[in-house]
């Protein structure tokens, strides 16, 4: 306004009114400046503002040509956020066990639907599985975003791409797959229909950092690095149809298997039958396909005189020479306790093993008192619950007061569950040299094995044990599971079930526990058996000799080739081969 | 001489303004390209995962399992079947000297060679 002013007033009278024309500049400049230089002055300010202004422009014309297009990708992203990917998981071998596919999924925005009973018709017509009704009211509900049916084939894509109905549009999203169906079930888990996982090593990528990654949006490609697993797929197809063959011919109620290799804890293979299919993750609601090997804990009968016998041999008191005293039952207050396979007179150690003498392994751990066998099995790792990739895993059921009479029947497997997986792990480290290694899913070195290992017993201990396994296999109650070649070590274990809170005459948990080969040993299977039925063959047993060993020993004449043992024959039994090198007892 | 300054200087201008607008259009062609490769190789993997997947399915040992008992009279290994290396007969010894230029000339021109006790483990037959 100002300079308006004194422009106006200025060029139509130069000379004529000198006192306004002073009294302007005055104000304006004060009296004595040189009007030239200033204006000078300002016009060069105007130039540097107006070129900095340009400069600016200028600058960010280049940011934006030179920084990456970013609106697509961000579209991409926002596609995405429903597709979560998740890494493939693969087995030992590269063999693939899950692994995901895209498929089109349907969306509708209701409020860009015109004629909601055309739209719900039409689409009817292409899915007739779709339920009518509830398609009709999503349609026309006034939310922005509804799913009308997840998962689509492509060919009902292209139908309905084809009807050309306003307002409907499709997503492509992850679908898990698990090409091997109900073969590696238990061990992989499951997702839900938002690919997150709910079982197994599935839940564990998300406890692990996958589902952060998927709030951030990050986990949107498939280039994540896959999983290896430990377990081997033919090792766990040819223990699964074993399984379900044993099953099927002693009707049990369920049959469960596991193979671990001793030297790193990796475990080669698990099957629990019955098992689900997880592409069907419904399946999994039934309880009776629970994963019995990490979830269920049970009494694992005299596969637990292994770690009583190991325990004694280790304490130093008691060697292969020693002899108690099984020729009548042990009294103890109104218990009796009795051997199955009695004998009825004096036993050294090794026959306590080979007879599975309950009596035998009972005066053991007395002889060694409660708080040693106490210790002995926290040492091992019998009393706490055990935790692995899996995310289900029970506790064991420990007496809350742990009297004489626990000790002796603890001792032959009996008033202690454990989950089965524990005891294998147990019975790993009294066959590779006492080394406890919790066992894992994943792939494991020996390296990082044994870094990871405690010693429990010593060296020697694990030798003489490995004779009495094997010893059991020549000339005790697992000659079935001798199979040729692998110079196979195991102990049986019949457990009588609790049915009612008593222990029940006709209802057994059989159990099998075999390493191979056993003067090296590389592997510890255990086969499980849950109530099984005498059948002809069987003679009107059911104790673990007549079913689980002969179904151990199918398995493991099948497995022994894949895993690669290579067969050795003519080797000399047990007492020259493993006890001589163990230089004597 | 301004003038023909001022002329020069809005030639390179037009220039300068022709080329930007080339390298604008070109880049914004690259980027397309370059999205649309990125679209491909993404549709690509997909496809390979979904054919791995099938052949994952395909693969399966139950199904192998199912079709070999069918088709094939093959069973399972038997450790039997298995034999260490150590059980594998020894090399026989060469006729002739391997370092020899022409073995069969070298045969020829001295036939007693084959008769040979050094000829070792070569079966009778063949001398």
């Amino acid at each position: 306004m100002m300079a308006m002013h004194v422009s106006a007033a200025d060029r139509p009278a130069p000379a004529r009114d000198p006192w306004r024309r002073r009294l302007v500049a005055s104000l304006l400049y004060g009296r004595n400046v040189d009007r030239a230089a200033k204006t000078r002055g300002r016009i060069a300010l105007a130039v540097f503002i107006f070129a900095l202004g340009y400069a600016v422009i200028a600058a960010r014309l280049v940011m934006f040509a030179a920084a990456p297009d970013g609106h697509g990708s961000r579209r991409a992203i926002a596609q995405d956020a429903v597709a979560t990917a998740r890494p493939d998981i693969l087995d030992r071998n590269g063999e693939i066990l899950a692994t995901d596919v895209r498929t089109p999924s349907l969306f509708a925005e209701p409020h860009r639907i015109i004629d909601v009973d055309e739209a719900s018709e039409l689409l009817t017509a292409v899915m007739p599985d779709i339920d009518a009704a509830e398609l009709r009211g999503r349609l026309a509900s006034k939310r922005r975003f509804v799913w009308l049916k997840r998962e689509i084939t492509p060919e009902q894509r292209a139908q309905i791409h084809r009807l050309g109905i306003p307002g409907i549009g499709f997503l492509p999203e992850n679908k898990r797959i698990y090409p091997n169906g109900a073969e590696v079930s238990h061990v992989l888990g499951h997702v839900n229909i938002d690919n997150q996982g709910t079982a197994g090593i599935e839940k564990w990528l998300d406890a692990r950092g996958l589902a952060d990654l998927h709030l951030a949006g990050l986990a949107t490609d498939r280039l994540q690095t896959p999983v290896e697993l430990a377990v081997d797929l033919r090792v766990q197809h040819a223990l699964r149809d074993e399984l379900i063959a044993a099953r099927a011919k002693f009707k049990a109620v369920a049959a469960a298997g596991v193979l671990t290799d001793v030297r790193t804890g990796e475990i080669v293979s698990m099957v629990s039958e019955p098992d689900y299919d997880p592409n069907n993750p419904r399946e999994a609601l039934d309880p009776t396909r629970i994963n019995r090997l990490t979830t269920g804990v049970y009494e694992m009968g005299s596969t637990f005189k292994a770690l009583t016998l190991a325990m004694a041999l280790d304490s130093g008191k008691i060697t292969l020479k020693s002899a108690f005293d099984a020729s009548h039952p042990l009294q103890y207050g109104k218990f009796a306790i009795h051997d199955f396979h009695a004998q009825n007179r004096v036993l050294t150690v090794p026959e306590i093993f080979t007879y599975s003498s309950n009596i035998g392994t009972a005066r053991m751990a007395l002889s060694l008192g409660i708080e040693h066998h106490k210790w002995f099995l926290r040492k091992t790792g019998q009393l706490e619950r055990l935790r692995t990739e899996l995310p289900e895993s029970a506790e064991p059921l420990v007496p809350k007061r742990w009297a004489e009479l626990n000790t002796v029947t603890i001792a032959f497997g009996h008033g202690l569950s454990v989950a089965p997986l524990q005891a294998v792990m147990a019975i790993s480290a009294l066959m590779n040299g006492g080394h406890l290694i919790p066992p894992t899913f994943l792939k494991r070195s020996e390296s990082e094995a044994l870094a990871l290992a405690t010693q429990v017993i010593k060296p020697e201990t694990s030798e003489k044990m490995r004779y009495l396994m094997r010893l059991n296999v020549e000339k005790g109650t697992a000659t079935k599971a001798d199979v040729k070649g692998y110079y196979v070590g195991g102990k049986t274990g019949t457990a009588d079930k609790v049915v009612g809170g008593r222990y029940s005459k006709t209802k057994v948990l059989t159990s099998f526990t075999a390493v191979l080969p056993a003067d090296q040993p590389r592997y510890l299977l255990l086969i499980m058996l849950d109530e099984p039925q005498a059948t002809p063959d069987t003679h009107g047993f059911t104790t673990s000799g007549w079913n689980a060993v002969p179904v151990g020993g199918a398995v493991i004449a099948r497995i022994a080739p894949l895993l690669g043992l290579e067969p050795r024959f003519e080797l000399p039994p047990a007492d020259k081969l493993i006890l001589a090198s163990a230089g004597g007892r | 001489m301004m003038r023909v300054l001022n002329i020069c200087v809005i030639g390179a201008l037009v220039l300068a303004a022709a080329d930007v607008y080339t390298i604008k259009f070109e880049s914004t062609r690259q980027a397309q390209r370059v999205a649309k490769l990125r679209l491909e190789i993404r549709r690509e993997r997909d496809a390979v995962a979904s054919l791995r997947a099938e052949w994952a399915k395909l693969d399966n040992p139950a199904r192998i399992q199912a079709l070999a008992r069918r088709h094939l009279q093959l069973g399972p290994l038997e450790a039997r079947q298995a034999d260490p290396l150590d059980n594998l007969p020894e090399r026989p010894a060469d006729l002739v000297a391997v370092e020899e230029a022409d073995p069969i000339a070298a045969v020829i021109a001295n036939p007693g060679a084959l008769g040979r006790p050094a000829a070792g483990n070569v079966p009778a037959a063949t001398r």
